[in-house]
């Protein structure tokens, strides 16, 4: 993949422009968990934990729950992701930010809404919830890259009487596949890593390795033990990547299109693409739902009193207003979204080493937070409890996910488009703003909703920095159903049915 | 391309707005006319509370929140000697020595107090015509059978508190019997407070199944207060029996470029108006004996008179173990 970059951008001064990323990665990701790994990682702990059966057990969990939901995430996002790239009819729109929008919210909202519904703990609400979060990231990765897969070629298939599984494994699959694996490998990576769904909803029996880091680092201070256990689950994901990698070489041709296809307004099959959306929302939406639902009523009575609350009142379990909350939220996410957007472009459009961008995927949040403070602690980098920082480590942490929704929009321009414009005199800027952008305008406002959507549900981190002020709303939510108090509650139920109406409103428009 | 001028301008706004605020907040590290407060995510004063601090000292109290409890504590520990702040808030008789061990603390005293009780239901047992129990003993009766929640100890500070009380209460040897019979009889452990008080909780928010729930002593005023439609009378009650007393302190941070503002905040912290306003906003009762209890808590909330209570310096020596064979009976 390195030499097909390098193939369609051969320009030297993409040299120079790498730098902007890379250091920026390293100031800001390689050296805190560098740093936090150098202090706290030792090989006899890391003997100890390898040789604990109980940790082994923890390991073995998180590794099995991940592929079976990766697996259910797939067989339902996929068919959604097909018809919303590929047809239009009325409130696509909201279908695609419906489906899009639980990505952002905090575990414990879709957990509430996934428990209000089965009444019952265990792997199957688990694996619900899994699906429920990263059907974005199957919809979002694999989306723009279905839309540009050529219809002609399929029509051609057609007509010359293939039917259509033969059409779809032959012409469609070998176009997709590497943004498929793309988006499985990170559903994977998000399902392994899971905490708050694993914690509410798997019962207290149920551990993932990252809520064992947590427990060990915060809970009971082992910080070795938790470094130990970061560094494995790290091994680990790295594996996975590389795998993913490899297994998507052989495929990546590029595209034999100019631009997004027009989506077809009337399907021959006109029911089952309505049909497939519909059953995605409903899995999708009715935890949403759950959550407006006790945002409304209380007591078996409708009552709007939590919604006034939250945009005129104050609430005595919050140090801030909720106004400010949601304005410190929504800054942060636009602050993070420009930085991240343009750097994540600089990295596809660039030979840059991939494997560096990934590395946010594969630590845990703990490690990082842990890095961060012990990082930036001495004048002139006394940065920890500055409120522009959280906003640069979300970027940090929405870097790999970004590359990853822009990557297949960028490997599918053809190098022919790039040759012709230079044939014709145009500068390499220059083709690239003419060309170039234009089509990649549809994956970039994806980019930036994506990178909005993951700053403003970040949690991990961001609870492990210190706070004056800043509170965002993740964070609030939790404080605000941490509290006892019917009205708390239920305004904390209004703020997680405010975000759910946000992104389902930002992302039915990018 | 309009998208490509926008994405350039902003990058480079965002990169200088943040080198320049940057440069601009490191002196403001080592101002001394500013005393900062280092405390848990929930703690949420009364507005305005430290303006009397400010014209009385000259000096500003910034709140600076991370995380919960066990967060706070263990950030705390790995920044010692260059603290994120002058005044530590929050730390509890469960997590106490393991401060003391890192020698975190420059001094420290009780600022505040709180009981973990087992809260009920009270409509659920009334109408049922049933009791509601009144000792640890009751819940592990078959009358009570499914109708615990508590929370997982090693990660949920109220649940940890239950489990140290049922050691104080049946001793060292034979807590573990007792939660033997409690898992028989159906205890049901959530991870958290707020998934075991706001959706497994019958008598709250949630509607959930379980009609009794490790909570606060102070959790039956905070229901009046925080009523979606104004009430008398809280919907759940407090077993006293079961309360086990957890201490809050305060103290300086080893480190801190302020000593002399950091000894003079803990004083007014622990000085009757600051003490007077904790019950409101913190849920806490004061320690110093002239402060005043409102209204609301003389009435609702629950002060036991022999709380069960353990030493820290035994709970941190057998923390780990007590929690290893709790594991070993539960999951």
């Amino acid at each position: 993949m390195a030499e097909l970059m390098e193939r369609h951008h051969p320009v030297s001064k993409t040299k120079t422009l790498l730098i902007a990323p890379v250091v920026f990665m390293s100031v800001f990701f390689v050296a805190p968990v560098t740093n936090s790994i150098l202090r706290y990682f030792r090989f006899s702990e890391f003997g100890n934990v390898l040789g604990n059966h109980s940790l082994r057990g923890v390991a073995w969990f998180s590794m099995w729950q991940a592929l079976i939901s990766t697996l259910f995430t797939l067989v339902i996002a996929l068919p959604a992701t097909w018809a919303l790239s590929r047809f239009t009819f009325p409130g696509v729109r909201l279908v695609r930010g419906v489906l899009t929008a639980p990505f952002v919210l905090p575990a414990v909202v879709v957990a509430a809404g996934v428990l209000a519904i089965t009444d019952s703990r265990g792997v199957v609400p688990v694996i619900w919830a899994h699906v429920v979060f990263n059907m974005s990231v199957i919809l979002r990765i694999v989306g723009p890259r279905w839309a540009m897969v050529n219809l002609r070629l399929e029509h051609a298939a057609a007509t010359l009487g293939a039917r259509p599984s033969r059409t779809f494994s032959l012409v469609v699959w070998p176009q997709i596949s590497d943004a498929v694996i793309s988006a499985a490998t990170l559903v994977f990576i998000f399902c392994f890593t899971s905490f708050g769904v694993i914690a509410i909803l798997g019962g207290v029996s149920r551990r993932t390795l990252e809520s064992e880091i947590f427990t060990q680092a915060v809970r009971l201070g082992n910080t070795e033990t938790a470094t130990a256990l970061a560094v494995l689950q790290a091994v680990i994901i790295c594996t996975v990547i590389f795998i993913a990698r490899q297994s998507s070489r052989p495929n990546s041709t590029s595209l034999h299109v100019s631009a997004p296809q027009p989506l077809r307004t009337k399907p021959r099959h006109r029911n089952t693409p309505l049909l497939i959306s519909v059953t995605a929302v409903v899995i999708v939406a009715s935890p949403l739902l759950a959550t407006i639902y006790r945002s409304l009523v209380v007591n078996n009575q409708f009552s709007f009193s939590a919604w006034r609350t939250i945009f005129s009142g104050s609430l005595p379990a919050l140090s801030v207003s909720p106004q400010l909350v949601i304005t410190t939220s929504l800054v942060f996410a636009i602050i993070a979204a420009c930085i991240c957007v343009p750097l994540a472009l600089l990295v596809v459009t660039t030979s840059a080493p991939r494997a560096l961008f990934s590395l946010p995927l594969a630590i845990s949040a703990a490690t990082l937070g842990i890095g961060l403070i012990i990082t930036f602690n001495t004048s002139p980098y006394a940065w920890r409890s500055e409120r522009w920082f959280i906003p640069v480590i979300h970027a940090v942490i929405a870097l790999p996910l970004v590359i990853r929704a822009l990557e297949p929009a960028v490997r599918a321009i053809p190098t022919s488009f790039r040759n012709a414009s230079a044939t014709l005199g145009a500068s390499p800027i220059a083709t690239w703003r003419h060309v170039e952008l234009p089509l990649l305008k549809p994956a970039l406002l994806r980019a930036t909703g994506l990178s909005m959507a993951i700053s403003l549900g970040e949690f991990g981190a961001t609870s492990f920095l210190s706070r004056s002020g800043s509170t965002t709303l993740p964070i609030a939510i939790a404080q605000l159903l941490g509290r006892p108090g019917v009205a708390t509650q239920q305004a904390g139920f209004a703020l997680a049915a405010l975000m759910v109406l946000v992104t389902v409103g930002v992302m039915s428009r990018a | 391309m309009k998208l490509t001028r926008i994405l350039i301008v902003s990058f480079l706004v965002v990169i200088t707005s943040a080198c320049s605020s940057s440069s601009s907040n490191t002196s403001t590290d080592a101002t001394p006319n500013e005393v900062t407060l280092l405390a848990y995510d929930a703690f949420t004063p009364q507005e305005g509370i430290f303006d009397a601090f400010t014209a009385a000292t000259g000096a500003k109290v910034k709140v600076v929140t991370g995380g919960d409890t066990g967060t706070l504590i263990s950030k705390a520990i790995l920044t010692a000697g260059n603290p994120e702040g002058d005044v530590l808030w929050g730390l509890d008789n469960t997590l106490l020595s393991r401060a003391q061990k890192a020698e975190l603390l420059t001094s420290y005293e009780p600022v505040d107090t709180g009981d973990i009780c087992v809260n009920y239901d009270k409509q659920w047992f009334a109408s049922r015509n049933i009791a509601p129990p009144k000792s640890l003993e009751d819940l592990a009766n078959p009358t009570y059978k499914n109708l615990l929640v508590t929370q997982d100890p090693v990660a949920s500070s109220p649940g940890l508190g239950f489990l140290l009380g049922t050691i104080a209460h049946f001793g060292a040897d034979n807590w573990q019997g007792y939660w033997k019979s409690l898992k028989a009889n159906g205890v049901h452990v959530s991870p958290d407070w707020t998934t075991a008080y706001t959706i497994d909780f019958s008598g709250s928010s949630g509607k959930g199944k379980y009609p009794l729930v490790v909570s606060y002593g102070s959790s039956p005023p905070a229901e009046v207060l925080y009523a979606e439609k104004p009430i008398d009378t809280p919907p759940t009650a407090v077993i006293e029996s079961t309360c086990f007393r957890q201490t809050e302190y305060v103290g300086a941070l080893k480190g801190t470029r302020n000593p002399n503002n950091a000894k003079l905040l803990i004083s007014y912290l622990l000085d009757v108006p600051f003490q007077e306003s904790m019950p409101l906003s913190l849920f806490v009762f004061p320690v110093n004996k002239n402060a005043t209890l409102p209204d609301l808590f003389t009435k609702f909330a629950v002060t036991p008179k022999n709380p069960l209570t353990l030493d820290p310096a035994d709970i941190e020596k057998n923390r780990d173990t007590w929690l290893n064979s709790w594991r070993d009976i539960i999951l």
